[in-house]
């Protein structure tokens, strides 16, 4: 019935192995067969708005286009969709690549492909605003080490995708643990490392083959132990003080950078550096803090006040339950982990309920992964952290803690407006769950990105990435 | 003020989870499930402690009733560094490794272990009775050292076996630390072996006779060569595995246990033929290193249908907050298809066996064991409450925003 589904019903099973055994060509061109047959029967085709002239004016612009989708009518699910606090049952119809319609009372429209999912779950993909995929891409060896630019705490000037390798493993994973996009930010070293890029976790040789299309870019910057760590021997920053000194003056040459820019004329010579903090302050990049502790993230939203810029989300922020209020009242987000802490010192007050400490106190919290692992089953980590605040006495609903996986982050990237929920008009980033996804059991079934189906479990249908080419052989030769 | 806290969460949690223990009162766990069987017991839990539990019990006088519950053993972390680091950082106060030492075998995280640790606490309220305590591998030497058996009560009577097993990184760890190569880490195993069987005639004379250990390092090691004691050795990459059941063939005495065995799926009959024992993190499957490229979630499966002995454990990145979680790591096990109850005695009475460890353990679970929405409700260990209070909980209720506590945190 799934093969049904994804619109290769005439191509067995059999074929389909062997395809998936042989090279990422011959799978696109399994793909696109089985697109040109849907288009044959069905007058949808995929949706080409994306290459919107926008881009266009901006270096490495996005070449993403969506995977081939039908019109697919998915019935009778028990539905999260990232906007209501309660699991309705329902149905989603798809529609080039979009929600077109949703809840209890749409019927099957002609022509299309209708999955039951009776007695499952459906969910907005997930949205992990704090991964390294690809920029320390397995295997972790040192030639892989592309996160982060270790050269000079200030290197505003870099981009994380221009360290991203597409072909890292942990894409196909992550994948597979229903995440559909994923933002990619340096490390922590610096106390501006440079600017992230948003991802759509699709199959592709290019890095601007995956970037979300007109996405905001977004500056990473660190609080905290790693600078002055990393630096102290190095002419600094060697101590808080320092790391907060590093900012001021470097937001003050911004400022002044700007004041050129907006100027204009023929003395303006452009500087990467400074323009990536000049469009901090211009509101056009959005500043991802890394930051632990609650009186770092207080002194951070003051320098924020003092050049008025926009703190969007601190990450980490194992402390940020200290200060829930503060976030709120700022109207900063936090991403936390489950359950991360004690590896050090800013660490250690790691307790299981930040997430919904934050939540309750107003603030907009999710969750993220910073791992390769963790990023398969970010479900399962949002599962504990509701489970241990509800048992410390509050009271979240299910479907209200699923905005930590989706609804929240695609906030905090600018992203809201096209996924991060199942609503009309959305892209149809979604996951059909074997059963309830704050079980360990559960498991995705089927993950779509603009309706096309990039994973199915029941087929057996899953990107592999070159690297695992040669291995295979082993991989699929046993039980 | 914290009384009115407590028993606002009481009163909540009673909703949607069942409720805290820790506190004065009598709980009736009516029906309690066991993983594994068709039987369900009944359990009193009194001030926290579990003092009766049988097949049927009356429910005393006034006892607040619970259902839906579960009975576990205690579970046991078959790889932690508790007790040896406050924080994951290196620095005075961090006990797991020693980079710049002059001994390896010898060096014993028994004598490191700090049981009032907060992380002992921090663990035992996830369900964690026992665990293994291990060094890692400093510079020079693929031998970390000799590790030690716990329980998680924090007193200072805590470690049950303080030479429990010898700890030796192989794979890619080791062969950093032999100075290179797979080659060079294999000749300093080998040499450490032939230290010890020549004992006598090596170090006679000199402290320093041997190939490759000091005379109180192969004195440290003799036990594991002999086989009273098992090795437990890092390693990942079949090939790797199978060059150590060869060394084990030639010193039919070595007990080895493999940790990480990312790629023990491939070759899981030799394993079982060689009566070899493995301990896998369940969610490993990413080629993290080229010595793992065949990671994969189903490795357990292969084992299983082997009949090859394995525990699991948490063999993330994590640190010391590594084993709070293992319940997370066997229920995902479950999620590949292996049953419950293999899953969880591969977090309990496995290892266990293994260790020869007969404490007489207790788990009442809110929900299924496996299921990361699920905590302890009360613990015991031989007889004794354990408190599910840590550094953590004292925190929570701290900054819990359901507080009414209006005092400044400090007076809290």
């Amino acid at each position: 019935m799934k093969i049904i589904f994804f619109g290769i019903s005439i191509l067995s099973l059999d074929m389909l192995r062997k395809l998936r055994l042989k090279s990422k060509m011959k799978y696109r061109i399994l793909l696109l067969s089985a697109a040109a047959l849907l288009m044959a029967c069905d007058p949808a085709t995929s949706d080409n708005s994306d290459t919107s002239s926008s881009d266009d004016a901006l270096p490495f612009p996005s070449t993403y286009q969506p995977m081939p989708s039908v019109t697919t009518f998915i019935s009778n699910a028990q539905i999260i969709d990232g906007v209501s606090n309660e699991v309705t049952t329902g149905h989603v119809l798809i529609t080039d690549g979009r929600i077109t319609a949703i809840g209890p009372d749409i019927k099957t429209p002609d022509g299309a492909t209708v999955v039951d999912a009776t007695g499952r779950f459906v969910t907005p993909g997930i949205i992990d605003i704090h991964s390294h995929l690809g920029n320390y891409a397995s295997p972790g060896i040192h030639a892989h080490s592309d996160g982060n630019e270790v050269t000079s705490p200030i290197t505003s000037e870099v981009d994380a995708e221009h360290g991203v390798w597409p072909q890292d493993p942990g894409f196909d994973e992550a994948l597979q643990g229903g995440v559909t996009t994923l933002h990619i930010l340096p490390g922590s070293a610096n106390l501006f490392g440079g600017r992230g890029v948003t991802l759509r976790n699709v199959p592709s040789t290019t890095v601007q083959g995956m970037k979300f299309p007109e996405a905001p870019d977004t500056l990473k910057m660190a609080c905290g132990e790693n600078p002055k760590r990393v630096y102290g021997n190095r002419g600094g920053p060697g101590s808080r003080m320092g790391n907060v000194a590093g900012y001021r003056k470097n937001w003050i040459k911004a400022q002044d950078y700007k004041k050129k820019r907006d100027a204009g004329g023929d003395s303006f010579k452009r500087d990467l550096q400074l323009e990536t903090l000049a469009d901090v302050l211009d509101g056009k990049i959005l500043v991802q803090m890394h930051c632990y502790r609650a009186d770092e993230m207080a002194q951070i939203l003051d320098i924020a006040n003092e050049f008025e810029y926009k703190v969007t989300t601190f990450h980490h922020a194992v402390e940020a339950y200290k200060i829930g209020d503060l976030l709120a009242e700022n109207n900063v987000c936090a991403a936390m982990w489950a359950d991360w802490g004690a590896f050090k010192m800013e660490s250690y007050d790691y307790i299981r309920e930040n997430v919904p400490f934050v939540h309750a106190a107003g603030a907009c919290a999710m969750i993220h992964s910073d791992d390769d692992l963790n990023i398969q089953r970010l479900n399962q980590e949002v599962a504990k952290t509701w489970a241990d605040g509800n048992r410390a006495g509050l009271d979240i609903s299910k479907a209200e803690a699923w905005k930590w996986l989706s609804t929240n982050p695609a906030k905090a990237l600018g992203i809201l407006e096209e996924t991060g929920t199942l609503e009309t008009d959305k892209r149809a980033d979604i996951v059909i769950w074997s059963d309830d996804p704050f079980s360990t059991y559960a498991r995705p079934d089927t993950v779509m990105i603009d309706g096309a189906v990039t994973f199915d479990r029941a087929s057996g249908l899953k990107p592999k990435s070159d690297f695992r080419l040669g291995y295979e052989s082993l991989m699929e030769g046993v039980e | 003020m914290r009384h009115a806290l407590m028993k606002k969460l009481l009163l909540s949690s009673l909703i949607a989870f069942a409720p805290s223990v820790g506190f004065a009162q009598t709980l009736f766990v009516d029906n309690a499930k066991q993983m594994g069987t068709n039987r369900t017991v009944d359990v009193i839990i009194e001030d926290g402690a579990i003092t009766r539990q049988a097949a049927t019990l009356r429910a005393p006088n006034g006892a607040e009733r619970i259902e839906g519950a579960w009975v576990t053993q205690g579970l046991f972390s078959t790889m932690s560094s508790l007790g040896l680091t406050d924080i994951g950082s290196s620095g005075a106060g961090n006990d797991v490794a020693s980079e710049h030492s002059h001994t390896n075998v010898s060096e014993r995280v028994a004598d490191s272990f700090n049981p009032r640790s907060i992380h002992i606490a921090n663990t035992r309220r996830r369900g964690i009775t026992h665990a293994v305590v291990a060094p890692r591998s400093g510079e020079g030497s693929i031998f970390a050292g000799t590790g030690s058996i716990v329980s998680l009560t924090g007193e200072f009577d805590s470690i049950l076996i303080p030479e429990a097993f010898i700890m030796i990184d192989l794979g890619e760890t080791g062969t950093q630390r032999a100075g290179g190569s797979r080659a060079a880490s294999m000749a300093e195993f080998r040499a450490g072996i032939n230290d010890v069987k020549g004992f006598f005639r090596r170090y006679q004379h000199d402290s320093h006779g041997g190939d490759t250990l000091s005379r109180q390092d192969a004195q440290a090691f003799t036990k594991a060569v002999n086989g009273d004691i098992p090795m437990m050795i890092r390693v990942s990459r079949a090939s790797d595995m199978m060059r150590l059941i060869e060394i084990k063939e030639d010193n039919p005495d070595l007990d080895m246990i493999f940790v990480g065995a990312e790629e023990a799926w491939e070759i899981a009959d030799v394993l079982a033929a060689a009566n070899m024992r493995v301990i896998i993190d369940p969610l490993h499957n990413l080629p993290s290193a080229f010595e793992s490229a065949g990671a994969r979630l189903d490795n357990v499966m292969f084992l299983e249908s082997a009949g090859v002995d394995y525990a699991f454990a948490n063999l993330s990145s994590l640190g010391v907050a590594k084993p709070a979680i293992l319940n997370q790591h066997a229920g995902n096990a479950v999620g590949e298809g292996l049953s419950a109850e293999r899953a969880l005695q591969a977090v309990t009475s496995t290892p266990a066996k293994w260790f020869n460890i007969e404490s007489d353990t207790s788990v009442v679970w809110d929900g299924d064991p496996l299921e990361v929405t699920s905590a302890p409700i009360a613990m015991s260990i031989d007889g004794d409450a354990q408190s599910l209070e840590s550094r953590q909980t004292l925190l929570r209720d701290r900054y819990n925003p359901i507080s009414e506590d209006e005092r400044p945190h400090k007076y809290r």
